[in-house]
């Protein structure tokens, strides 16, 4: 690759959502994860002892569930956690209109761009600073028609009955080590419900920003889509670049009951010291859809792989996943599908790059289970490869137990190809040019998907990371 | 602390995993007593990673989906009867009355009274061939080898004799480059325990026509047996090595493990054949390595029918530029079967290109597993790999399970995999209909069909049809 010193003078590959603020916590738990920090968590949200008593069972699954030794590197993780708080509180209580929120988070926000997307195209903001909900807004329309997006906290304190009817049902505590954590310390994320038959025709978007070094966020996220409604949720990550690690740990639960049909897109960009473990599933009734668009660019080690399953008959589960490897990053991402119902459908389609020293792997799980008759499933999976350091792995898991399903799984490596490039480069482009035009293409399936200006902060991201890559 | 003895030793007993009446360190003595001390020496290392290494879960991803402690049952089982240290007279009569044929195409010329009847069914179609062996329980009665080959170098013999009769060559390669002990507990086991096998060394440059035949039969149910198969073929040699195993059908759990070497050198060509039609109650484990160095083309078929629980490993090593494997693999299982098949494509060296096919149709409420991995090592670029594993259920209780995994670091590479579960295609059966076929014909021909891709792309002689014979059977049971 040419190491000259325009690409270095360009200062690529540089991380933009790298500032700090200076700002004092109202409230920040000790170091490590203990039955104390638990009850403090539990105690500063003022919660119902059932909830208290959750946590601390799912304290005790997490301390009895032994550390994954599959997927990321995970052998320096225990340190991390010795060391993180696992509960910040940057503000006594959230916000519904920005002016409101601290002029510290709220400039965090503003350069992020929030509060004028939220004027743009979105229907609702949720805002995460630290551990806590900060700020959390719906157009006025759509709370008239019974929408309700509001903090996971306020969900369990407004509405009692069918937060505890849902809650925990998707993902329980001891479906894995990370959900336990999650049950155990969990703090904001948001609580949806979309009523029956309505149509949100913008998004609700959700920003979860960590601030503080050495710092956990473990937000929950708790869906409800109810009868033949549609609605699109986005979230967004970031995170300042310190030199010690941080930790995200989320949970999201959606239920997509019959009829409705559910998105939920991730642009993960968090800084290259985060490792990032979360847990995301949906139930899908008869006849519903729900689409996971999953777009992971930053982080240290990403373990997740949104998970459908198919409870209903005819119901339908799409995993569309990008995923971008640089430097010193592992992906280990993918998608889960379970065929629990007849004439289910459903598809994973995933796609990585890694350059440098990134290593991305694709996972992922295709169960069919006896008498889901007629299930069909088709896996694709494109990996691309950019130096001779970078490195791919595809670990498919497909277990079948109906004859009359038909599944597939397709997964092809490449690297860019030297006649593509030497194509495009006789057209009058730089070599640089043609590589993200390249890439672009190879992207396009997911970006095309995001609303609008998620896809351009795609674009030009990968356009950033491409430049002065090409080997 | 002041522990009694026998609750200190029941504890050390319970550390160390699959240790039986059969199968222990004295046991490896006994079998080591007459032995050279360089094998002496690899029997005991190799029982001692035995002990040391804890018996596989299905916590463990290469056993994910075959759970040894239903499946296997090692307490149970007795150890085969050593062959005993009485040299095999090679291309002669075998001992104990068991008359085998001589010469290449002898099967139907000599007394066979005295054979088991499935292995005389299983040779009589072998008639063309380079060399016969001939393995009843875990010991070599009988080998034979065209004498123009013999005078040419061609070394085909027991695994036991060719300890006394070439012991450079056994020590340089027997468990040593290809399946050493050191690659897992039952890479171990049969490093400890082997009886018998054999060893197969094709000179530079020779070139065998004929396939090389081995034909195993099992008779006695409850007992363990371990044999071994290592091949050698020199730079720029030709052989393709054909083996077979039958057994008769047991009540009781009877266990055979076969580990399997074979090394192609530069520009050598080989082609391992393993055709299992194990009768019921065996567990059938076989561990094959194969290496291929520069220019050498390695192909291996393995067809998976007979056995109650059937696990495969292969692993293929492209060790020089140049380097290609065809691997190939057929299963058919029944009801009551569990067929594990779990294979690696080890691409060291760059410009080396591996291919692998396995296809399986199941019935009843038969189990398979295909657990594949292609991995490409950082300097291999310029690699192809492929890997297609493809299942055909055609019974509503049958279960399939596939993992065609890739872990790649080389950038310059072409690869790819896939894998489908699914059921006859309603449209080709209606096709065939049309035709004038019955519903059952038309299946039939469709799972011949699909299955047939497979056997056309390794079409050594009699292999086709014996295996097209026995799925024809099968699916007329099925019918």
């Amino acid at each position: 690759m040419p190491q000259n010193e325009t690409v270095q003078d360009l200062g690529l590959d540089e991380y933009k959502y790298h500032f700090i603020t200076e700002d004092e916590p109202v409230f920040r738990s000790g170091r490590g994860l203990n039955e104390k920090v638990v009850r403090e968590i539990s105690a500063q949200k003022d919660e119902p002892e059932w909830m208290l008593q959750s946590r601390l069972k799912a304290l005790e699954i997490y301390n009895a569930k032994p550390m994954p030794t599959w997927g990321g590197d995970l052998s320096k993780l225990e340190e991390v956690l010795d060391q993180i708080y696992f509960y910040v509180r940057p503000q006594e209580k959230m916000e519904r209109s920005w002016d409101d929120v601290p002029a510290g988070i709220k400039e965090t926000f503003e350069r992020l761009g929030i509060p004028e997307a939220e004027q743009k195209v979105l229907a609702g903001v949720g805002a995460q600073y630290e551990s806590e909900m900060v700020y959390h807004s719906l157009r006025e329309e759509w709370e008239k028609q019974g929408v309700i997006f509001d903090s996971i906290e306020d969900g369990l304190k407004n509405h009692p009955e069918l937060f505890r009817k849902y809650f925990g049902t998707v993902i329980p505590a001891a479906d894995n080590k990370f959900s336990a954590m999650n049950a155990a310390v969990w703090s904001g994320g948001s609580f949806v419900y979309i009523p029956k038959g309505v149509n949100l025709d913008t998004p609700l978007q959700a920003y979860f920003r960590v601030n503080q070094e050495q710092m956990g966020q473990f937000e929950r996220t708790l869906i409800i889509a109810d009868e033949g409604s549609r609605a699109h949720y986005i979230e967004g990550c970031t995170a300042p670049v310190y030199s010690t690690e941080s930790f995200h740990s989320g949970v999201i639960e959606i239920v997509v009951l019959p009829g409705a049909h559910f998105r939920y897109t991730t642009i993960q960009n968090w800084s290259n010291n985060m490792y990032n473990l979360v847990t995301q599933r949906a139930v899908v009734h008869e006849h519903a859809t729900m689409e996971w668009l999953d777009g992971n660019l930053g982080s240290k080690l990403t373990m997740k792989y949104p998970s459908c399953m198919l409870v209903g008959e005819g119901a339908h589960g799409s995993i569309l996943s990008i995923a971008y490897a640089g430097d010193g990053q592992h992906q280990d991402t993918g998608g889960k599908v379970i065929h629990a119902a007849p004439n289910t459908t459903s598809s994973i389609v995933s796609k990585s790059i890694s350059k440098g020293t990134g290593r991305s792997s694709y996972r992922g799980l295709c169960q069919v289970h006896e008498g889901a008759i007629d299930a069909r499933s088709n896996v694709e999976c494109d990996a691309l490869l950019i130096n001779d350091t970078s490195r791919t792995d595809t670990y498919p898991y497909i277990e079948i137990a109906e004859k009359r399903s038909t599944i597939g799984h397709e997964a092809t490596v490449s690297k860019v190809g030297d006649e593509q490039l030497f194509y495009l480069m006789s057209r009058g482009m730089s070599e640089e040019e043609a590589m993200a035009l390249i890439v672009r293409g190879f992207i396009e399936p997911i970006a095309k998907l995001l609303p609008l200006e998620y896809a351009v902060e795609l674009n030009r991201l990968i356009e950033l990371e491409m430049e002065g890559s090409v080997g | 602390m002041a522990q009694s003895p026998s609750s200190a030793s029941l504890s050390a007993d319970a550390l160390v995993e699959g240790v039986t009446d059969a199968l222990n360190a004295a046991a490896v003595a006994n079998l080591a007593a007459r032995e050279p001390a360089w094998l002496k020496a690899r029997r005991e290392d190799a029982w001692s990673v035995y002990e040391q290494t804890p018996m596989p879960t299905t916590r463990l991803e290469a056993w994910r989906y075959t759970n040894l402690r239903k499946l296997l049952k090692l307490d149970s089982l007795a150890l085969a009867a050593h062959p005993g240290g009485v040299p095999v007279p090679e291309g002669a009569s075998a001992p104990e009355g068991a008359s085998v044929p001589e010469g290449t195409s002898a099967p139907e010329q000599g007394a066979l009274v005295s054979l088991p009847q499935r292995l005389e069914e299983a040779m009589a179609e072998d008639r063309a061939a380079s060399g016969h062996v001939v393995e009843l329980d875990g010991a070599v009665v009988h080998v034979d080898l065209d004498p123009d080959l013999a005078a040419r170098g061609v070394i085909l013999t027991s695994l036991r004799n060719a300890v006394t009769d070439y012991p450079e060559l056994l020590e340089a390669h027997l468990g040593t480059d290809a399946l050493p002990a050191t690659r897992g507990k039952f890479e171990a086991l049969n490093a400890a325990f082997w009886t018998d096998g054999v060893f197969l060394h094709v000179p530079r440059g020779v070139r065998l026509e004929l396939p090389v035949r081995l034909t195993r039969h099992l008779s006695k149910e409850g007992e363990a047996y371990f044999t071994r198969t290592l091949i050698l073929a020199e730079q720029g040699s030709q052989v393709s090595f054909v083996e077979e195993g039958v057994s008769e059908d047991f009540a009781r759990q009877t266990f055979f493990s076969s580990a399997v070497e074979v090394i192609a050198r530069d520009g050598a060509q080989v082609q391992y054949v393993s055709l299992q039609r194990m009768g019921s109650g065996v567990f059938h484990l076989q561990q094959q390595r194969t290496l291929a160095e520069k220019d050498a083309t390695l192909d291996t078929l393995n067809v998976s029918l007979g056995a109650t629980v059937a696990r495969t490993d292969l692993n293929a090593q492209l060790l020089g530029q140049g380097a290609n494997s065809d691997m190939l693999g057929l299963y058919f299982a029944e009801a009551g079967q569990h067929f594990d098949h779990s294979t690696s494509q080890d691409h060291v060296a760059p410009n080396a290109k591996s291919d692998l096919l396995y296809k399986g149709a199941l019935d009843g409420d038969a189990r398979t597993v295909f657990r594949g991995i292609i991995k490409v090592h950082k300097r291999a670029q310029r690699t192809d790999a492929y890997q297609t594993n493809r299942n055909l259920l055609l019974s509503e209780k049958a279960r399939a399970d596939s993992l065609p995994n890739l872990e790649i670091e080389a950038d310059d590479v072409r690869c790819s995999h896939g894998a489908t579960v699914g059921q006859l295609e309603g449209e080709h059966l209606f096709y065939l209909m049309s035709r004038g076929l019955s519903r059952t014909q038309a299946e039939r021909l469709v799972v011949l069909g699909f299955l047939a891709e497979v056997l056309s792309r390794l079409p050594l002689g009699g292999v086709v049809e014996k295996v097209t014979r026995i799925i024809e059977t099968r699916l007329a049971n099925h019918g």
